[in-house]
């Protein structure tokens, strides 16, 4: 069974096709990077496995259960980490870490001091004090403090310092280590690169590629065999063959 | 070695040109206001007689610590004291919070976003833009002071003369320096915005309720409050120069000291370090429902308590309020009454019935005060919605009904608490202050309200409220982006129950669309020589019917729709 499946999934604002026909599976125990350029539909297609959007058409499964319908009984196995974290302005870090993990289970003291401290936020401040990276870093920590099977993981380090970016990386290893599995959207290839099992590769609504870094890279290659070496080189080279199909 | 003030023409000249939009509205508003109500208090108290009247109304403590002292002269009052009584100290309140937020976004706000670092960094002094901001609410509060004293000059009434213009426009533009002054203290003791907000609102309502305190009790506290020095200027009576030079003294002294501290601590400092919150949650804080009562609980707080005050104001003025109302026409109107009903009653039937008709009136006045906090926490899940707050909280095990209903169910359990205050400051005020045998000329009456009477009429509101409630609902479940629907048809309501009253003004089915149209007249004395119109339990059972469709449509409809994002 796999921990999520999405089958000819097509997601609409108005006229606009925000995901057209995407397929996309992640399974037990594996770390699924999931890249794209700015607005592609990364953030869209993990709204409708949250139950946040409901699919145009196409099913999209969590947990071998329907997304929209059985939202309430899926989250309970889920830790979120959408991008753009928005707090209230009145509660602590430490008020709203509590809340959100204990939204879904009872909260692991040890667990939440530990990354607290790792991640160097001061939970005593109110959240209208804090960064964007701090934020971030609260939406983390949550996550990581909740025990779940599935870690849905947006674009989670774009306001980290790269040392906080580094113990991300380490967190998410540990995850890996015990079994569980990510879905993983990043624009940083470095990170793709050193945790992703495999890779989908979403543009302008489609999902054009799904497989390993590797291979993602060699079917990307130029005729001089020369593979590409950033995250940028590899959207090029697809963008230009999405251009050319 | 660069001087502390160099730069500060230009940056006061980058703060006049970020404020004059939002500076022009404010004083726009507060001249227009001001001079505007001057005419109409004149032609409300025409003469000597009405004066006394009112005065009479005004002269108990809860009155005078909620409004200040009115100042004779010689024992005599004018529209002009009634005037500068009645409005100064509500007109100050308002400069002041104008003040507040001028002085906070130029200082601790600017600094919060850093902005003022790229300042520093050019040749500006270190005092530079706190002097600048000191300057221009030097140069708006004075521009304010002109045109409200020339304005109120020129509506030409009789007791209001040019220089008691000017000295009442200077007084206001003067404690609104002391408050820009304040501010600055406050923006260079703590280490946010919103904790300069928090100290400088708090030391607004300190001084309103020092005041207050001075005004019924010993006046030299009142001198301390920046309000109470400014109100025995007493202006268009004595007009007393003194406190105006205090409340500028005051202002260049606190400003001094702003500077001092300023010079004191680095920049994105405080003296005060930000407040530490909770480090864990409280256990209460830990579901949706915890977490949006938590959201709500201050305004469920103030607003409680506001209403509370509101309503015992009103109850304190049924001791006089045949005096003051008694024979006016537009309040006999006002309250469905006519002079030949009057003369055919007896004297205690007749403070009765006045009583009557002012407590429905005041019924339906707290009921409209009433709805606004219950629409902000009906609509409150939408904007948490649209400012993305909301999906944190249903990406977890949290349905959307549950969420929705942490609201909703608020709302509904805060409309019977509003109209129990309203009710219990209401007849608890009338009760204290209304001695025997001193409704007009009749004698022995004590508090004339009933009080399970008074109840019931409150209650029966309660279907009215809850209908826009459930609209609110509806709107949140069905159409999150048109929430100024349910404001606009609350501004329909208002309209409606103002001017309603009036017969044959509006066509029926207009005034049908208005819940407050089927609400049954209940009396709150035990008046009961005219029957109260043949009421039935009807139209209250489908208003709350269709308030419960609302509700649950509106609940079906969140359930079933896209959460907005982006
Ligand atoms: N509620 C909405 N209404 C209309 N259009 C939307 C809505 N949400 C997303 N879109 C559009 O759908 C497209 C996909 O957006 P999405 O947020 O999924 O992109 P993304 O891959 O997450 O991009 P990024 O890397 O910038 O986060 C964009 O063109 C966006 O403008
Ligand atoms: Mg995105």
């Amino acid at each position: 069974m796999y921990m999520l499946e999405i089958e000819n999934l097509t997601k609409k604002f108005g006229k606009f096709t925000a995901l057209n026909n995407v397929n996309l599976q992640v399974e037990e125990g594996e770390v699924f990077g999931y890249v794209g350029p700015n607005g592609a539909g990364k953030t869209t297609t993990i709204r409708v496995l949250l139950g946040i959007l409901q699919a145009t058409s196409g099913t999209a499964n969590v947990f071998g259960k329907d997304a929209w319908k059985d939202a309430v009984e899926i989250h309970k196995r889920i830790a979120y980490v959408p991008g753009d974290v928005n707090l209230w302005a009145n509660l602590t870090g430490g008020e709203v870490i509590d809340l959100f993990v204990s939204l879904r289970q009872k909260s692991d003291k040890a667990k939440r001091e530990r990354l607290i401290e790792k991640f160097e936020l001061d939970p005593t401040k109110k959240c209208r004090t804090y960064s964007k990276g701090n934020r971030q870093k609260v939406a983390l920590i949550a996550a990581f403090a909740s025990d779940a099977d599935l870690y849905i993981l947006d674009e989670p380090t774009s306001g980290l310092d790269p040392l906080m970016g580094e113990f991300f990386v380490e967190e998410v290893l540990n995850l890996k280590n015990s079994g569980k599995s990510v879905l993983l959207s990043s624009h940083i290839l470095s990170e793709v690169e050193r945790l992703c099992d495999r890779v989908g590769v979403i543009m302008k609504g489609n999902v054009i590629k799904t497989g390993t870094l590797d291979e993602l890279k060699q079917s990307a290659a130029c005729a001089d065999g020369k593979l590409p070496d950033s995250m940028e080189e590899l959207f090029m080279r697809y963008y230009k063959v999405s251009e050319g199909v | 070695m660069r001087g502390n003030f160099d730069y500060t023409g230009k940056l006061v000249k980058f703060m006049l040109r970020r404020e004059r939009i939002i500076a022009a509205i404010w004083i726009i508003v507060l001249v227009l206001f001001s001079v505007a109500l001057a005419p109409g208090l004149e032609t409300m108290f025409p003469d000597n007689e009405t004066r006394e009247n009112i005065i009479l109304i005004y002269d108990n403590p809860i009155m005078v610590s909620m409004m200040g002292p009115i100042f004779d002269i010689d024992g005599e009052f004018t529209t002009g004291t009634i005037y500068a009584g009645m409005m100064l100290l509500w007109v100050m309140i308002a400069v002041a919070i104008m003040n507040i937020f001028i002085v906070i976004r130029h200082t601790r706000a600017d600094e919060e976003r850093w902005r003022a670092e790229v300042i520093r960094s050019l040749p500006v002094g270190r005092l530079s833009t706190v002097h600048a901001a000191m300057l221009t609410a030097l140069i708006i509060n004075t521009v304010l002071a002109v045109l409200t004293g020339l304005g109120l000059a020129a509506t030409g009434t009789e007791s209001m003369g040019f220089g008691g213009s000017m000295l009442y426009g200077a007084v206001l533009g003067a404690s609104g320096l002391v408050f820009a002054a304040i501010t600055a203290i406050f923006c260079q003791l703590s280490a946010s915005s919103s904790g300069a907000f928090g100290l400088s609102f708090l030391a607004l309502g300190g001084s309103y309720m020092l005041r207050a305190a001075g005004d019924v009790g010993n006046e030299v506290i009142s001198l301390i409050s920046p309000f109470g020095l400014a109100q025995r200027s007493m202006v268009y009576a004595e007009n007393e120069l003194m406190p105006l030079w205090g409340l500028l003294a005051i202002a260049f002294a606190f400003a001094a000291l702003a500077y001092k501290f300023n010079s004191m601590r680095d920049l994105g400092q405080g003296f005060i370090p930000a407040r530490m919150g909770r480090r864990e949650a409280k256990k209460s804080l830990l579901s949706s429902f915890g977490l949006s009562f938590r959201l709500l609980k201050n305004s469920i707080i103030v607003w409680t308590i506001t209403l509370f005050m509101l309503g015992a104001s009103y109850g304190s003025i049924i001791g006089e309020i045949d005096r003051f109302v008694g024979d006016s026409p537009e309040y006999l109107t006002l309250v469905g009454l006519t002079p030949e009903l009057l003369d055919t009653l007896s004297d205690s039937d007749k403070a009765d019935m006045i009583v009557d008709g002012f407590g429905g009136f005041v019924t339906i006045m707290m009921t409209l005060i009433a709805l606004v906090p219950l629409l902000m926490f009906a609509l409150k899940p939408k904007n948490e919605e649209i400012d993305g707050r909301a999906e944190g909280i249903l990406s977890r095990s949290v349905s959307r009904q549950k969420y929705l209903a942490g609201y909703v169910i608020i709302a509904f359990a805060m409309s019977i608490i509003v109209q129990l205050c309203t009710v219990v400051g209401l007849y608890g005020a009338a009760e204290s202050t209304v001695r025997e045998g001193e409704i007009g000329e009749v004698a022995a009456i004590l508090n004339p309200f009933v009080f399970e009477k008074l109840l019931a009429a409150n209650f029966a509101y309660l279907p009215a409220m809850w209908l826009i409630i459930g609209l609110a609902v509806f709107i949140v479940g069905l159409l999150p982006k048109a929430g100024g629907v349910v404001w606009g048809y609350y501004g329909f309501i208002c309209f409606m129950a103002l001017i309603g009253n009036i017969p044959d003004l509006l066509p029926a089915w207009l005034s049908n669309l208005s819940p407050f149209n089927f609400i049954p007249e209940i009396r709150v004395t035990n008046f009961d020589l005219f029957p109260a119109a043949e009421s039935s339990a009807v139209p209250l059972i489908v208003l709350t019917g269709i308030a419960a469709a609302l509700t649950v449509i509106g609940f079906i409809g969140y359930r079933k729709r896209d959460l907005i994002t982006h």
